[in-house]
Order: C-alpha cells, then structure tokens, then sequence
C-alpha cells in the first residue's frame, strides 16, 4: 500500500486544484498523514521481512473490506481523510464522501486518488511514483518478485525523439532486418552465423539500442563491429552488405579461421561467442577475472549450466558437477558411436509427443540419448570419496539451467581415426520444444519415484521456439551454408550469402538441420 | 450477509491470508494476456474514448461502457482452468 506519510501537506493540496477543504488532522504531525498511516501502517512499516507477509496478508484480509456491507471486492477504496474503507461498485464510498465532505479516496488495487469533487481519477506525478514504488516492493514480498513495466522515456530520449522525429513503422509483414551477406570467399560459414546472430531478438535488441560502451583503446573491438552490423541489418538498406571488415577481425582474434578455406559453421559460432564475450567483459572490468559470473550480454544469452551426474555402481554416491555451455553437440544415427537403444527410464516422448526407433529419428531422441545415464566401463573406473577407492560408475548428463537461447549442433562431420564423411542422416526438429525431460530438476523427480511427470501447462520455464535453421549442403569437402530464419511468427525467410527469398515452414522443418536456434518463449525478470 | 456471500467472504479471506490471491491474480492476468482478452478489451476502451472524447471522459464512462464486453469476452477455458486451480486449493487446505 501507499506510504502516505512520506507526502507533505503542501503536495497534499496540489492533488486537485479544485480541492478547498483543509486537511487540518494531518498539520499536527508536521504534515504527515498519520490517520492513513494508523490504518495501514503495520502494513507500509513491515516491508522488509519475509515471514511477516503472512502477517500482512492475515490483516489485509480482516481488515481491508468495506465498512458498510463488508465487501472485499467492488473496487475497495481507502479514504484519505480518516480511516474508511469502502467499496466503490456500491457507492459506499461516495457515500462516507459526501456526508464527512472528505474528498479524496485511493483505490487499494491500483493506487489511482479520485477526487469527489472532479468526480474522477486524478494523476499527480509524485503519488504514482510512490505507488510503483510501493506496488513494487509488495510484490516482491509477497514472493511474484519483478513484473513488466512499461517503457517510459527519460527526459534525454524525450529531447532525442522531438529532435529526430522521422519514424519507421514495423508493421506485421515488413522485411526490415533482412538484408543479404556477401560471399567473400567460401565465408559462408561466417555469413550463415551473422544472420542467425542479427536474427536473435535479445541480441538485436541489446544492440539496436546502444547498450554496448566500449572501452577497449584499439579499433578491433568485434563488439562493436557486432554493433555496426546491426545497424546495417536494420538500416533498410536491401543491397547485400559486404562483412570485410567483420571477417578480417575474425582472423584477427580467431587465428585458426583464418584464410579462404571453407571453416566449420559451429566452429566460427563458438569462437564469435568467445571473442564478442571476451571483449564484452572489459565493460565490466571488475568480473574480467571471473568466467563463471560474467554479466556481459553472450553470457546472459547464451550460456546454460550442464549438470554431469557421476554415480559410483558400489555405494551409489553421486559426485555432481556443473559446467558452462553455449552450444549442445548431440551424436546422430550414423555415427561410429551406436545410437540406439536408449536406456529406459529417461523419457522424453510423453511431452514431445514424438515416436521412437522405428519412425525418423527425432531432436528429442537425440536429446533423450544425450541425457541417458552412460556406464563408464571397466577401464575408465572414477576414484569414488564414499568407497576411498576406484569403482566403477555410470554418468549422466542434464542440463541444470537452460540458456535464452539454446543452440543445438548435430555432429554431422565425423573426423575420426578411420575416416572423415558427413552424416546425412535426416533428423526431425520441432517448432516448438519443451526441455522439461532433459532438466536436472526432472531427473530428480523422477529418481523420487514420481514417473510421468504431467504435462504443467502452468510452468512456462522449459518451452522453446525454434527461430533459426543453419543448414550444410554439399560434403565435408565441398559445401556450402545457409540459413532459415524467422522473421514474424510463422514467416520464415532464407538467407543464402546475398540472397533472401521467403521460405515456407516446411522448407524449414524438411531441412537437414546443422546447427538448430532456439529460443526461451517466456522471459522473467530478475 | 446470506450464506452465499458469507461463505465466499470465508474462500476469500483464506485465499488472502495464504498469498493465493496474489498468485491467482497474476495466473489470471498471463492467461488473459496470452488468449488476446486484453487487446481486445483495449480496442474496446478506445472506442469509449473516441466516442466521449478524450477531455470528457472519465474512469467510470470505461468502466461502465466496457465492463459487461468485457465479462463476456473470457474464454471459458480460461474461466475452467481458474476454478480448478481454486478448487485444488480449497481441497489442500480445507479445514
């Protein structure tokens, strides 16, 4: 609720103009509305402790009803002159208004003063300061934590936008953001990467508005190159851009990517995250030290915790661990190493609906084998603390905390011993994945005995939107890169080096699939 | 107060004291959002306000003008899913 008593009688007055009645009960205590505070202040004292927000809520719901018919609901108002609650909807309110000429009334559920004489809402800056405030701090008692609020200009912006007052307009089918990449020799494993970079809403939106301060001294920050490709991209200009002087940064700070040779899309995926994150670390150079905290924007995007579960067959004991990851590189069908069967017990298919060995291999049958427990084998026994000695033991990977964006990399180019080839095993992907079978946290339950977990629709945390498509064609030898990207909900669009064309869903879920996008439906706030 | 009343005032205050209501309130505001409730509620504000004219009209001109469009246009699943959550909370927590 509202901590009135931080308003001072002269604020109290400027409220409505119209207002001529003076509120004398409040001039004793030096202008401090005491009478509401008397009301409600054990609830605008107590903000700081958790375990009295019980307390709270038990006041709140004893003594916020209306004094006449006992109402919680009906739009419940607090008058601001002495300690009545009344409801709105039934004019209780306007009642005590009229006979106590006490004119002004705050709704409880949203903070807005009415004013009896205006007979409507009126806004005054600082009250509605003081409600977001409060209303903020409420919240996070109560445990809902940060919601969404909307954008308000700062006065800078406000002189910005009257001085540059040309707009564009994103309507629900424009092209702005496309633009084609020029193909400077066998660069299309780097072009294929940009598009899907400058296509990842976070990331566009991260540097579409300026977030980046450099502080690096020479010119070859990739971060901001990252920036100046933005602003390209979604300048409208629709003839290809020519990336020279994003590829010669790339062999600058990626040496082993450098020359005209055909590199490996995932390979140049995985070093363009690591450079961009290393100069995006000196912003904040207090954490440069420290690749696990790091709050540059690739680590807030892109980087998940891998929990790596090691079980000791003899006492059970579980030594856990957690490591960082960009990317998921998942075996296929095909390979050297066998694929099926998978070990029962890790279940992905209730959620996915998707089939099993007889029908197409799936993301989540890859999934599911990437998650499976794993006996380590004779010759690989693990020192177990429990035993003191070296046992054998079964480890299992699941993935603890799942990134923004999640990129899966299917192991297609196979560079073993006995040979190199490319496996062309085609393997479906959904438009929609939910990882909830794949977390740590469902592996628990189901080691709790708690099989089948039901489908929540109430838990948003783990479902993910694919958004863009990296695909190979060609052999390990000769190939070459392009790339699926979503434009608008179910429009999709090609991007091979300097051309784009629109592509319809299927092209995209038909596709070989390399290197597969995708991102966190539903964000939340720190 | 009737019995009706009486008992709703009951649900509700337990639903209050246990921090239910909050949770509830903010389940219903994501649904209502997701289902596209609340952008066609907006368009229908802008309607009143277009018709009264945006110096004239008042809180209550929207209130009055938009709150049965409004009632109805919550798609009953929505509606479903609410009192089964409610329904489940009654039955954890019933004395």
């Amino acid at each position: 609720m509202l901590a009135l008593n931080t308003l001072k009688l002269d604020q109290w007055k400027r409220l409505c103009p119209r207002l001529t009645c003076r509120l004398s009960p409040f001039t004793r205590s030096g202008g401090a509305c005491s009478v509401v505070s008397s009301g409600n202040s054990r609830r605008a004292r107590c903000e700081a402790e958790d375990g009295v927000s019980t307390q709270i809520a038990g006041l709140e719901a004893k003594s916020c009803i209306c004094h006449l018919c006992g109402a919680h609901l009906n739009r419940l108002h607090s008058c601001l002159h002495c300690v009545f609650f009344g409801c709105f909807s039934k004019k209780h309110i306007h009642e005590h208004a009229k006979s106590k000429r006490h004119n002004l009334a705050i709704d409880l559920l949203y903070g807005g003063i009415y004013c009896f004489v205006c007979q409507d809402y009126i806004y005054d800056k600082d009250m509605e300061q003081i409600a977001k405030e409060e209303q903020r701090k409420a919240w996070k008692l109560q445990g809902i934590g940060e919601k969404y609020s909307m954008w308000e200009p700062t006065k800078r912006e406000l002189e910005l936008l009257r001085h540059n007052p040309k707009r564009r307009k994103i309507t629900a089918n424009c092209t702005i953001g496309l633009r084609g990449l020029i193909n400077l020799g066998n660069t299309c494993f780097m072009n294929c990467i940009v598009q899907a970079l400058t296509h990842t809403p976070l990331l566009r939106d991260f540097f579409l508005s300026d977030r980046h301060k450099c502080e690096m001294q020479s010119n070859s920050c990739l971060v901001c190159e990252m920036s100046q490709l933005f602003q390209e991209f979604y300048s409208g200009h629709r003839s290809p851009h020519i990336p020279f002087r994003l590829l010669h940064l790339v062999w600058t700070h990626a040496r082993h990517l450098a020359g005209y040779e055909q590199q490996d899309a995932h390979e140049f995926l995985i070093a363009a995250l690591d450079v961009l994150h290393r100069h995006c670390k000196d912003d904040n150079g207090k954490k440069a030290n420290n690749p696990n905290h790091c709050s540059c924007i690739i680590d807030q995007i892109f980087t998940g915790g891998l929990q790596s579960d090691v079980t000791c067959q003899v006492c059970h004991g579980v030594s856990t661990t957690i490591d960082p990851f960009w990317d998921i590189s998942l075996d296929l069908p095909g390979s050297s190493t066998p694929f099926w069967p998978l070990s029962p017990g890790s279940d992905g298919s209730v959620v996915n609906g998707d089939g099993h060995p007889s029908g197409a291999t799936t993301l989540t049958d890859c999934l599911r084998r990437f998650t499976r427990p794993e006996h380590l084998g004779s010759s690989a026994k693990i020192k177990c603390s429990g035993c003191h000695s070296y046992q054998e033991s079964t480890k299992q990977l699941t993935m603890k905390r799942l990134p923004i964006v999640a990129c899966f990399h299917l192991k297609r180019f196979e560079h073993s011993a006995k040979l190199r080839r490319k496996i062309t095993t085609y393997v479906s992907f959904p438009l929609e994945l939910d990882m909830t079978p794949f977390m740590a946290s469902s592996k628990e339950s189901r080691m709790n005995g708690q099989y089948l977990q039901p489908v929540d629709s109430l838990n948003n945390d783990n479902k993910y939107s694919l958004f863009a498509v990296v695909n190979h064609q060609g052999t390990l030898e000769s190939g070459h890169y392009t790339t699926f990207i979503r434009q608008h909900k179910d429009q999709w669009f090609k991007c091979d080096d300097a051309i784009i064309t629109k592509a319809s869903i299927k092209d995209v879920l038909d596709s070989e699939g390399y290197l597969l996008f995708y991102h966190k439906q539903f964000l939340e706030y720190e | 107060m009737n019995k009706e009343s009486q008992m709703r005032a009951a649900i509700n205050q337990k639903l209050i004291e246990m921090g239910e209501r909050e949770r509830l309130k903010e389940l219903l505001r994501a649904k209502l959002i997701e289902c596209g409730w609340r952008d066609q509620v907006k368009a229908l504000c802008k309607e009143v306000i277009k018709e009264k004219g945006l110096e004239n009209v008042t809180v209550e001109d929207l209130v009055a003008g938009v709150t049965p469009k409004g009632r109805a246009l919550v798609p009953d699943s929505v509606k479903k899913e609410l009192l089964q959550r409610i329904k489940a909370f009654l039955a954890q927590h019933s004395t």
